[in-house]
Protein backbone atom coordinates (compact mmCIF):
# COMPACT_ATOMS: atom_id res chain seq x y z
CA UNK A 1 0.00 0.00 0.00
CA UNK A 2 1.31 3.46 -0.83
CA UNK A 3 1.68 6.12 1.83
CA UNK A 4 -1.26 8.12 0.50
CA UNK A 5 -3.55 5.07 0.42
CA UNK A 6 -2.52 4.21 3.97
CA UNK A 7 -3.36 7.73 5.09
CA UNK A 8 -6.80 7.51 3.45
CA UNK A 9 -7.49 4.18 5.18
CA UNK A 10 -6.33 5.64 8.45
CA UNK A 11 -8.56 8.72 8.10
CA UNK A 12 -11.51 6.46 7.32
CA UNK A 13 -10.81 4.25 10.35
CA UNK A 14 -10.44 7.30 12.57
CA UNK A 15 -13.78 8.72 11.39
CA UNK A 16 -15.50 5.37 11.96
CA UNK A 17 -14.01 5.13 15.46
CA UNK A 18 -15.19 8.62 16.31
CA UNK A 19 -18.72 7.75 15.12
CA UNK A 20 -18.68 4.55 17.21
CA UNK A 21 -17.51 6.46 20.28
CA UNK A 22 -20.36 8.97 19.89
CA UNK A 23 -22.95 6.21 19.48
CA UNK A 24 -21.52 4.41 22.53
CA UNK A 25 -21.64 7.62 24.55
CA UNK A 26 -25.28 8.15 23.60
CA UNK A 27 -26.20 4.61 24.61
CA UNK A 28 -24.22 4.73 27.86
CA UNK A 29 -25.74 8.05 29.00
CA UNK A 30 -29.23 8.08 27.46
CA UNK A 31 -30.09 4.87 25.61
CA UNK A 32 -29.52 2.44 28.48
CA UNK A 33 -32.06 2.37 31.33
CA UNK A 34 -30.96 3.47 34.82
CA UNK A 35 -30.09 0.48 36.96
CA UNK A 36 -32.65 -0.21 39.70
CA UNK A 37 -30.48 -0.47 42.85
CA UNK A 38 -27.21 1.29 41.97
CA UNK A 39 -28.69 4.19 40.03
CA UNK A 40 -26.83 6.37 37.56
CA UNK A 41 -23.37 5.38 38.80
CA UNK A 42 -23.88 1.97 37.17
CA UNK A 43 -23.44 3.67 33.76
CA UNK A 44 -19.70 3.69 34.36
CA UNK A 45 -19.94 -0.04 33.61
CA UNK A 46 -20.22 0.77 29.88
CA UNK A 47 -16.69 2.22 29.95
CA UNK A 48 -15.24 0.06 32.72
CA UNK A 49 -15.85 -3.34 31.11
CA UNK A 50 -14.95 -2.48 27.49
CA UNK A 51 -11.73 -0.82 28.69
CA UNK A 52 -10.66 -4.04 30.43
CA UNK A 53 -11.67 -6.14 27.45
CA UNK A 54 -9.69 -3.95 25.03
CA UNK A 55 -6.68 -4.08 27.35
CA UNK A 56 -6.75 -7.89 27.34
CA UNK A 57 -6.95 -7.92 23.54
CA UNK A 58 -3.97 -5.54 23.37
CA UNK A 59 -1.95 -7.64 25.83
CA UNK A 60 -2.86 -10.76 23.85
CA UNK A 61 -1.47 -9.04 20.77
CA UNK A 62 1.66 -8.16 22.73
CA UNK A 63 2.16 -11.82 23.71
CA UNK A 64 1.57 -13.11 20.18
CA UNK A 65 3.89 -10.48 18.67
CA UNK A 66 6.57 -11.27 21.28
CA UNK A 67 6.47 -14.99 20.45
CA UNK A 68 6.67 -14.04 16.78
CA UNK A 69 9.66 -11.83 17.52
CA UNK A 70 11.52 -14.56 19.41
CA UNK A 71 10.92 -16.98 16.54
CA UNK A 72 11.73 -14.64 13.62
CA UNK A 73 13.45 -11.53 15.04
CA UNK A 74 11.21 -9.37 12.85
CA UNK A 75 11.20 -5.61 13.61
CA UNK A 76 7.51 -5.55 12.65
CA UNK A 77 6.75 -8.03 15.43
CA UNK A 78 8.57 -5.82 17.91
CA UNK A 79 6.67 -2.74 16.76
CA UNK A 80 3.40 -4.62 17.28
CA UNK A 81 4.53 -5.74 20.74
CA UNK A 82 5.26 -2.17 21.82
CA UNK A 83 1.92 -0.99 20.46
CA UNK A 84 0.06 -3.76 22.30
CA UNK A 85 1.77 -3.13 25.63
CA UNK A 86 1.40 0.67 25.61
CA UNK A 87 -2.20 0.76 24.44
CA UNK A 88 -3.13 -2.13 26.73
CA UNK A 89 -1.66 -0.34 29.73
CA UNK A 90 -3.57 2.84 28.88
CA UNK A 91 -6.89 0.96 28.63
CA UNK A 92 -6.21 -1.02 31.78
CA UNK A 93 -5.58 2.31 33.55
CA UNK A 94 -9.03 3.50 32.44
CA UNK A 95 -10.45 0.29 33.89
CA UNK A 96 -8.54 0.66 37.17
CA UNK A 97 -9.54 4.31 37.61
CA UNK A 98 -13.21 3.88 36.68
CA UNK A 99 -13.56 0.88 39.03
CA UNK A 100 -13.02 2.70 42.34
CA UNK A 101 -15.23 5.61 41.20
CA UNK A 102 -18.04 3.05 40.91
CA UNK A 103 -17.04 1.03 43.97
CA UNK A 104 -17.01 3.91 46.45
CA UNK A 105 -20.77 4.63 46.38
CA UNK A 106 -21.78 1.00 45.73
CA UNK A 107 -19.46 -1.01 47.98
CA UNK A 108 -18.68 1.84 50.39
CA UNK A 109 -14.92 1.50 49.81
CA UNK A 110 -12.62 2.57 46.99
CA UNK A 111 -10.71 -0.66 46.78
CA UNK A 112 -10.91 -4.23 48.07
CA UNK A 113 -8.34 -6.99 47.62
CA UNK A 114 -10.74 -9.11 45.67
CA UNK A 115 -9.60 -11.66 43.08
CA UNK A 116 -10.38 -9.68 39.95
CA UNK A 117 -9.11 -6.36 41.29
CA UNK A 118 -5.91 -7.91 42.51
CA UNK A 119 -5.30 -9.69 39.22
CA UNK A 120 -5.95 -6.49 37.26
CA UNK A 121 -3.56 -4.56 39.46
CA UNK A 122 -0.98 -7.33 39.07
CA UNK A 123 -1.31 -7.14 35.28
CA UNK A 124 -1.00 -3.37 35.37
CA UNK A 125 2.20 -3.63 37.40
CA UNK A 126 3.58 -6.27 35.02
CA UNK A 127 3.08 -4.28 31.84
CA UNK A 128 4.34 -1.15 33.54
CA UNK A 129 7.54 -3.04 34.34
CA UNK A 130 7.68 -4.14 30.69
CA UNK A 131 7.65 -0.51 29.54
CA UNK A 132 10.24 0.45 32.17
CA UNK A 133 12.49 -2.36 30.90
CA UNK A 134 12.18 -0.90 27.41
CA UNK A 135 13.05 2.53 28.76
CA UNK A 136 16.15 1.38 30.58
CA UNK A 137 17.72 -0.99 28.06
CA UNK A 138 19.70 0.45 25.16
CA UNK A 139 17.95 0.35 21.77
CA UNK A 140 19.21 -2.09 19.17
CA UNK A 141 18.71 -5.83 19.01
CA UNK A 142 18.96 -6.32 22.77
CA UNK A 143 15.90 -4.34 23.85
CA UNK A 144 13.29 -6.16 21.75
CA UNK A 145 14.76 -9.52 22.71
CA UNK A 146 14.62 -8.86 26.45
CA UNK A 147 11.15 -7.35 26.17
CA UNK A 148 9.86 -10.34 24.20
CA UNK A 149 11.28 -12.77 26.77
CA UNK A 150 9.63 -10.78 29.58
CA UNK A 151 6.32 -10.89 27.74
CA UNK A 152 6.58 -14.69 27.57
CA UNK A 153 7.03 -14.72 31.35
CA UNK A 154 3.83 -12.68 31.70
CA UNK A 155 1.94 -15.09 29.46
CA UNK A 156 2.91 -17.94 31.78
CA UNK A 157 2.34 -15.87 34.89
CA UNK A 158 -1.17 -14.55 34.33
CA UNK A 159 -2.97 -17.95 34.48
CA UNK A 160 -1.11 -18.92 37.68
CA UNK A 161 -1.86 -15.49 39.10
CA UNK A 162 -5.50 -16.01 38.27
CA UNK A 163 -5.67 -19.36 40.09
CA UNK A 164 -3.72 -18.19 43.12
CA UNK A 165 -5.63 -14.95 43.53
CA UNK A 166 -9.03 -16.51 42.95
CA UNK A 167 -8.25 -18.95 45.73
CA UNK A 168 -7.19 -16.06 47.91
CA UNK A 169 -10.16 -13.66 47.55
CA UNK A 170 -13.44 -13.16 45.71
CA UNK A 171 -15.80 -10.16 46.01
CA UNK A 172 -16.13 -8.62 42.54
CA UNK A 173 -19.61 -8.94 40.99
CA UNK A 174 -19.80 -12.15 38.95
CA UNK A 175 -19.51 -11.58 35.21
CA UNK A 176 -22.91 -10.55 33.87
CA UNK A 177 -22.26 -12.11 30.48
CA UNK A 178 -21.83 -15.89 30.22
CA UNK A 179 -21.83 -15.91 34.02
CA UNK A 180 -24.40 -18.64 34.64
CA UNK A 181 -28.20 -18.92 34.64
CA UNK A 182 -28.87 -16.01 37.05
CA UNK A 183 -26.66 -13.51 35.31
CA UNK A 184 -27.70 -11.36 32.42
CA UNK A 185 -28.36 -7.81 31.36
CA UNK A 186 -31.55 -6.01 30.41
CA UNK A 187 -31.69 -6.03 26.58
CA UNK A 188 -31.12 -2.25 26.26
CA UNK A 189 -28.18 -2.47 28.65
CA UNK A 190 -26.71 -5.21 26.49
CA UNK A 191 -27.08 -3.01 23.40
CA UNK A 192 -25.26 -0.17 25.19
CA UNK A 193 -22.50 -2.54 26.30
CA UNK A 194 -22.01 -3.97 22.82
CA UNK A 195 -21.78 -0.50 21.23
CA UNK A 196 -19.25 0.47 23.88
CA UNK A 197 -17.28 -2.70 23.30
CA UNK A 198 -17.17 -2.04 19.56
CA UNK A 199 -16.14 1.59 20.12
CA UNK A 200 -13.39 0.76 22.61
CA UNK A 201 -12.00 -2.03 20.47
CA UNK A 202 -11.97 0.29 17.47
CA UNK A 203 -10.21 2.98 19.46
CA UNK A 204 -7.64 0.52 20.81
CA UNK A 205 -7.07 -0.82 17.29
CA UNK A 206 -6.65 2.68 15.89
CA UNK A 207 -4.17 3.69 18.60
CA UNK A 208 -2.18 0.48 18.15
CA UNK A 209 -2.07 1.05 14.41
CA UNK A 210 -0.71 4.58 14.99
CA UNK A 211 1.86 3.36 17.48
CA UNK A 212 2.89 0.48 15.22
CA UNK A 213 3.51 2.82 12.27
CA UNK A 214 5.32 5.27 14.51
CA UNK A 215 7.62 2.52 15.86
CA UNK A 216 8.43 1.31 12.35
CA UNK A 217 9.10 4.88 11.21
CA UNK A 218 11.41 5.34 14.19
CA UNK A 219 13.34 2.18 13.21
CA UNK A 220 13.63 3.41 9.64
CA UNK A 221 14.82 6.82 10.78
CA UNK A 222 17.52 5.30 13.00
CA UNK A 223 18.68 3.07 10.15
CA UNK A 224 18.90 5.96 7.68
CA UNK A 225 20.80 8.11 10.17
CA UNK A 226 23.32 5.31 10.63
CA UNK A 227 23.70 4.91 6.86
CA UNK A 228 24.22 8.64 6.50
CA UNK A 229 26.89 8.62 9.19
CA UNK A 230 28.64 5.69 7.51
CA UNK A 231 28.49 7.49 4.16
CA UNK A 232 30.09 10.57 5.70
CA UNK A 233 32.87 8.45 7.17
CA UNK A 234 33.64 6.93 3.77
CA UNK B 1 32.69 -30.68 29.16
CA UNK B 2 29.10 -31.70 30.02
CA UNK B 3 26.71 -28.87 30.83
CA UNK B 4 26.17 -29.92 34.41
CA UNK B 5 29.91 -29.66 35.09
CA UNK B 6 29.99 -26.16 33.62
CA UNK B 7 27.06 -25.20 35.83
CA UNK B 8 28.78 -26.75 38.83
CA UNK B 9 32.00 -24.90 38.01
CA UNK B 10 30.19 -21.53 37.77
CA UNK B 11 28.34 -22.21 41.02
CA UNK B 12 31.50 -23.40 42.81
CA UNK B 13 33.36 -20.29 41.66
CA UNK B 14 30.58 -18.01 42.96
CA UNK B 15 30.42 -19.81 46.29
CA UNK B 16 34.21 -19.80 46.63
CA UNK B 17 34.29 -16.02 46.11
CA UNK B 18 31.47 -15.71 48.63
CA UNK B 19 33.25 -17.94 51.17
CA UNK B 20 36.36 -15.77 50.89
CA UNK B 21 34.72 -12.35 50.96
CA UNK B 22 31.38 -13.08 52.70
CA UNK B 23 30.14 -9.86 51.09
CA UNK B 24 26.69 -10.95 50.00
CA UNK B 25 25.93 -13.07 53.06
CA UNK B 26 26.92 -10.25 55.43
CA UNK B 27 25.10 -7.57 53.46
CA UNK B 28 21.90 -9.53 52.95
CA UNK B 29 21.92 -11.04 56.42
CA UNK B 30 22.33 -7.66 58.06
CA UNK B 31 19.70 -6.19 55.78
CA UNK B 32 17.16 -8.90 56.60
CA UNK B 33 17.85 -8.57 60.34
CA UNK B 34 17.28 -4.81 60.10
CA UNK B 35 13.97 -5.32 58.32
CA UNK B 36 12.88 -7.74 61.04
CA UNK B 37 13.95 -5.40 63.83
CA UNK B 38 11.95 -2.57 62.28
CA UNK B 39 8.94 -4.88 62.02
CA UNK B 40 9.36 -5.83 65.68
CA UNK B 41 9.24 -2.15 66.59
CA UNK B 42 6.03 -1.80 64.62
CA UNK B 43 4.43 -4.86 66.16
CA UNK B 44 6.13 -4.85 69.56
CA UNK B 45 6.62 -8.62 69.41
CA UNK B 46 2.94 -9.26 69.97
CA UNK B 47 2.53 -13.03 69.57
CA UNK B 48 -1.05 -12.75 68.28
CA UNK B 49 0.21 -10.58 65.39
CA UNK B 50 2.72 -13.25 64.43
CA UNK B 51 -0.23 -15.56 63.89
CA UNK B 52 -1.88 -12.97 61.63
CA UNK B 53 1.01 -11.48 59.71
CA UNK B 54 4.10 -13.60 60.47
CA UNK B 55 4.29 -15.13 56.98
CA UNK B 56 4.32 -11.70 55.42
CA UNK B 57 6.98 -10.38 57.81
CA UNK B 58 9.32 -13.29 57.16
CA UNK B 59 8.99 -13.14 53.38
CA UNK B 60 9.37 -9.37 53.08
CA UNK B 61 12.69 -9.70 54.91
CA UNK B 62 13.78 -12.66 52.75
CA UNK B 63 12.65 -10.96 49.53
CA UNK B 64 14.73 -7.87 50.23
CA UNK B 65 17.69 -10.02 51.20
CA UNK B 66 17.37 -12.02 47.97
CA UNK B 67 17.39 -8.81 45.93
CA UNK B 68 20.60 -7.72 47.62
CA UNK B 69 22.22 -11.12 47.01
CA UNK B 70 21.25 -11.27 43.33
CA UNK B 71 22.46 -7.76 42.73
CA UNK B 72 25.81 -8.61 44.36
CA UNK B 73 26.11 -11.82 42.38
CA UNK B 74 25.80 -9.95 39.08
CA UNK B 75 27.68 -6.79 39.95
CA UNK B 76 30.68 -9.04 40.63
CA UNK B 77 30.40 -10.25 37.05
CA UNK B 78 30.72 -6.71 35.76
CA UNK B 79 34.23 -6.45 37.20
CA UNK B 80 36.89 -7.23 34.60
CA UNK B 81 34.17 -8.12 32.08
CA UNK B 82 33.80 -11.56 33.60
CA UNK B 83 30.18 -11.77 32.40
CA UNK B 84 31.13 -11.04 28.79
CA UNK B 85 33.84 -13.68 29.16
CA UNK B 86 31.29 -16.25 30.26
CA UNK B 87 28.95 -15.35 27.41
CA UNK B 88 31.53 -15.53 24.62
CA UNK B 89 32.92 -18.81 25.95
CA UNK B 90 31.61 -21.94 24.19
CA UNK B 91 29.71 -22.95 27.36
CA UNK B 92 25.96 -23.37 26.78
CA UNK B 93 24.09 -20.35 28.10
CA UNK B 94 21.68 -22.51 30.05
CA UNK B 95 24.61 -24.03 31.95
CA UNK B 96 25.95 -20.60 32.91
CA UNK B 97 22.51 -19.52 34.05
CA UNK B 98 22.02 -22.78 35.99
CA UNK B 99 25.33 -22.19 37.75
CA UNK B 100 24.36 -18.67 38.76
CA UNK B 101 21.01 -20.01 39.94
CA UNK B 102 22.60 -22.75 42.04
CA UNK B 103 24.95 -20.37 43.84
CA UNK B 104 22.13 -17.90 44.61
CA UNK B 105 19.90 -20.75 45.79
CA UNK B 106 22.54 -22.12 48.17
CA UNK B 107 23.29 -18.64 49.47
CA UNK B 108 19.59 -17.97 50.12
CA UNK B 109 19.21 -21.28 51.95
CA UNK B 110 22.23 -20.44 54.11
CA UNK B 111 20.71 -17.10 54.98
CA UNK B 112 17.34 -18.66 55.79
CA UNK B 113 18.95 -21.19 58.12
CA UNK B 114 19.96 -18.16 60.20
CA UNK B 115 16.90 -15.98 59.70
CA UNK B 116 14.03 -18.38 60.30
CA UNK B 117 15.16 -19.22 63.87
CA UNK B 118 15.78 -15.52 64.48
CA UNK B 119 12.28 -14.78 63.21
CA UNK B 120 10.82 -17.42 65.54
CA UNK B 121 12.57 -15.80 68.51
CA UNK B 122 11.90 -12.13 67.69
CA UNK B 123 8.24 -12.66 66.90
CA UNK B 124 7.44 -15.30 69.52
CA UNK B 125 6.31 -17.81 66.92
CA UNK B 126 4.13 -20.52 68.45
CA UNK B 127 5.94 -23.80 69.16
CA UNK B 128 2.90 -25.64 67.87
CA UNK B 129 3.61 -24.31 64.35
CA UNK B 130 4.39 -26.88 61.69
CA UNK B 131 8.13 -26.16 61.30
CA UNK B 132 8.68 -29.01 58.85
CA UNK B 133 6.07 -27.45 56.58
CA UNK B 134 7.70 -24.04 56.95
CA UNK B 135 11.06 -25.57 55.98
CA UNK B 136 9.53 -27.01 52.78
CA UNK B 137 7.90 -23.65 52.01
CA UNK B 138 11.20 -21.86 52.51
CA UNK B 139 12.93 -24.37 50.23
CA UNK B 140 10.36 -23.98 47.42
CA UNK B 141 10.09 -20.22 47.92
CA UNK B 142 13.85 -19.76 47.71
CA UNK B 143 13.88 -21.82 44.54
CA UNK B 144 11.30 -19.48 43.00
CA UNK B 145 13.18 -16.34 44.06
CA UNK B 146 16.57 -17.69 42.97
CA UNK B 147 15.32 -19.00 39.60
CA UNK B 148 13.39 -15.89 38.54
CA UNK B 149 15.88 -13.63 40.25
CA UNK B 150 18.82 -15.09 38.35
CA UNK B 151 16.97 -14.80 35.08
CA UNK B 152 15.94 -11.18 35.62
CA UNK B 153 19.29 -10.18 37.06
CA UNK B 154 20.90 -11.55 33.88
CA UNK B 155 18.32 -9.59 31.92
CA UNK B 156 18.99 -6.34 33.73
CA UNK B 157 22.77 -6.86 33.60
CA UNK B 158 22.76 -4.98 30.28
CA UNK B 159 20.59 -2.11 31.42
CA UNK B 160 21.34 1.28 32.79
CA UNK B 161 20.26 1.36 36.46
CA UNK B 162 20.75 -2.38 36.92
CA UNK B 163 20.01 -2.31 40.65
CA UNK B 164 16.79 -0.41 40.04
CA UNK B 165 15.53 -2.64 37.27
CA UNK B 166 15.91 -5.99 39.04
CA UNK B 167 13.16 -5.53 41.67
CA UNK B 168 10.90 -3.90 39.10
CA UNK B 169 11.12 -7.00 36.92
CA UNK B 170 11.26 -9.66 39.61
CA UNK B 171 8.43 -8.61 41.90
CA UNK B 172 5.50 -8.34 39.44
CA UNK B 173 6.19 -11.74 37.85
CA UNK B 174 6.68 -13.30 41.29
CA UNK B 175 3.28 -12.20 42.63
CA UNK B 176 1.70 -15.69 42.58
CA UNK B 177 4.82 -17.24 44.12
CA UNK B 178 5.01 -14.59 46.84
CA UNK B 179 1.31 -15.02 47.58
CA UNK B 180 1.79 -18.78 47.87
CA UNK B 181 4.89 -18.46 50.10
CA UNK B 182 3.22 -16.02 52.45
CA UNK B 183 -0.06 -17.93 52.66
CA UNK B 184 1.63 -21.32 53.13
CA UNK B 185 3.92 -19.97 55.87
CA UNK B 186 0.94 -18.28 57.51
CA UNK B 187 -1.06 -21.50 57.42
CA UNK B 188 1.83 -23.53 58.85
CA UNK B 189 2.34 -20.99 61.64
CA UNK B 190 -1.27 -21.65 62.57
CA UNK B 191 -0.68 -25.40 62.36
CA UNK B 192 -1.61 -26.42 58.79
CA UNK B 193 -4.94 -25.62 57.14
CA UNK B 194 -4.78 -24.71 53.46
CA UNK B 195 -1.00 -24.92 53.30
CA UNK B 196 -0.96 -27.94 50.96
CA UNK B 197 -2.83 -26.08 48.27
CA UNK B 198 -0.37 -23.18 48.39
CA UNK B 199 2.62 -25.52 48.31
CA UNK B 200 1.22 -27.11 45.16
CA UNK B 201 0.83 -23.68 43.52
CA UNK B 202 4.40 -22.86 44.50
CA UNK B 203 5.76 -26.17 43.18
CA UNK B 204 3.87 -25.75 39.91
CA UNK B 205 5.14 -22.20 39.61
CA UNK B 206 8.71 -23.39 40.13
CA UNK B 207 8.44 -26.07 37.45
CA UNK B 208 6.90 -23.70 34.88
CA UNK B 209 9.20 -20.76 35.48
CA UNK B 210 12.40 -22.76 35.77
CA UNK B 211 11.60 -24.45 32.46
CA UNK B 212 10.68 -21.13 30.85
CA UNK B 213 13.87 -19.49 32.09
CA UNK B 214 15.93 -22.35 30.65
CA UNK B 215 14.06 -22.20 27.33
CA UNK B 216 14.53 -18.45 26.99
CA UNK B 217 18.11 -18.40 28.27
CA UNK B 218 19.59 -17.93 24.81
CA UNK B 219 17.27 -15.02 24.07
CA UNK B 220 18.48 -13.13 27.11
CA UNK B 221 22.11 -14.13 27.34
CA UNK B 222 23.61 -13.03 24.06
CA UNK B 223 26.86 -11.14 24.22
CA UNK B 224 26.37 -7.73 22.67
Amino acid sequence: MSGAAKSRWFAGAAAATLALLLIALYWALIGAPTEATMGTIQRIFYYHVPAAFSAWVAFGLNAAASAWYLARRSPKADALAVAGAEVGLAFLSVNLISGPIWAHPVWGVWWVWDARLTLTLAMWVMYASYLILRQLTPPGSLQPRLAAALSMFFAADIPIDYMAIRWWRTQHPAPVLFGGPDSGLAPRMLVALLWSLAAFLALAGLLMWMRYRQALAQDELTRRRQQQLLAQEA
Amino acid sequence: MPSWRIAAAVAARDLRIEARTREALLAMGFYAVLVMVIFSFAFAGDASLTGLAGGGLLWVALLFAALVALDRSFSREAAESSWTGLLISPAPRVAVLAGKFASSFVLLLGLEALLVPLFAVLFNAPRSANWGGIAVTVLLGSWALAANGTYFAAMSAHARQRGLLLPLLLLPVSIPAVLAMVEATQAYLAGGGMANYWLRILAGYNVIFTALGAMLADAVLEAE
